[in-house]
């Protein structure tokens, strides 16, 4: 039994010790750099799942990965475009800013479209408008 | 009464018709996203007008220059406009220039272009008796800038029977004033393209 017991603990302190050191997970509240807050995110996935809101028109341009660091006292965000269709998409981004409290942290974006080639890959990358931005949401809609 | 012949019979209705159908159109007025992508044609538009000033803020606010937190003076000059078509240049400037306020990073001197309105305000403070003279503006304690905004739009436009390709570069520097020295330029590019059919 006593070993049993033993052996259960170290499994779970061999377990917390590879959660802990996981890359892309070494500080809490944040996953790849990006803030989560309480947000249940294990994975790229539940990331981009967290943070990319589809508006408007559906496109099957999709967000394959997504980096976030501190510049100054600014927010960097780095996120990779997927067009893996066969032909040429168009699609429009744009970036939405949040406070600690929820609320707006500057004013809306404008979209920026992009044109995507058959089978291709595009990082759109953005910097905060202020220190105040500690959140973001990045929006997306088809053009075609 | 003669009797209309059938050609004229036509062109008689084609006229009524049309006159009716003019009568009926109504004008329809919608307000729409002032931030949407615009690509009703490809001049230079809206869209075009709001990138180049958001790259141009983000990028500015990350030079050393301003990310330093020192407050730099700065004073926007001019945007020349070398395209081939009409451009208000000063719309882009008057962007960058709010997004940067906004930002709390930067402090902007009296350009050129208000200067006149500076000193005649001025002057107008300082030979109106209504004013208190204690708080009038004096002449002499305007602060210079330390820095200069600068640029240009460009654009090379080719064109075939059934295509049109526009392609946009716009330039902005800073300059230090005092010892001439670029603290920082960024570009940002733009590609339209129309296609009849």
């Amino acid at each position: 039994m006593k070993t049993i017991v033993v052996a259960a603990a170290l499994a779970a302190l061999a377990l917390g010790a590879g959660c802990a050191s996981r890359k892309g997970f070494e500080r809490e509240g944040f996953a790849f750099g990006c803030p989560v807050a309480d947000a249940d995110v294990d994975s790229m996935g539940d990331l981009i799942a967290a943070k990319v809101a589809p508006e408007g028109k559906r496109t099957n341009v999709v967000v394959t990965e997504m980096r976030c660091t501190i510049s100054g006292e600014r927010m960097k965000i780095e996120a990779n475009l997927e067009n893996d269709a066969g032909q040429i998409r168009r699609v429009a981004y744009k970036f939405r800013w949040i406070d600690t409290e929820g609320m707006r942290a500057a004013d809306e974006e404008s979209w920026k479209p992009v044109l995507m080639y058959e089978k291709s890959n595009h990082v759109v990358t953005a910097i905060a408008p202020n220190s105040k931005a500690v959140d973001f949401r990045l929006v997306y809609m088809g053009q075609d | 009464m003669t009797p209309l012949t059938p050609l004229l019979r036509i062109a008689t209705v084609s006229v009524l018709a049309a006159a009716l159908l003019a009568g009926c159109a109504k004008d329809t007025v919608r307000y729409g996203d002032a931030r949407g992508v615009e690509t009703i044609t490809n001049e230079f538009g809206s869209t075009d007008l709001q990138m180049i000033a958001e790259a141009m803020t983000r990028s500015l606010l990350d030079a050393p220059v301003v990310a330093a937190n020192n407050l730099p003076i700065v004073t926007v000059q001019e945007v020349r406009n070398k395209t081939s078509e009409y451009i208000d240049t000063r719309a882009i400037t008057d962007s960058i220039r709010a997004e940067l306020q906004k930002s709390g990073r930067v402090r902007f001197a009296v350009d050129a272009a208000d200067m006149a309105n500076q000193k005649e305000e001025v002057d107008r403070q300082q030979d109106d008796e209504y004013y208190d003279r204690e708080q009038t503006a004096e002449k002499g304690r305007m602060v210079g800038a330390q820095y200069r905004l600068e640029g240009n739009i460009s654009s090379i436009v080719k064109q075939a029977k059934d295509i049109k390709d526009v392609y946009y570069k716009f330039n902005l520097q800073m300059w230090n004033v005092r010892d001439g020295l670029l603290e920082w330029t960024d570009e940002k590019e733009i590609r339209k393209t129309t296609t009849k059919g």
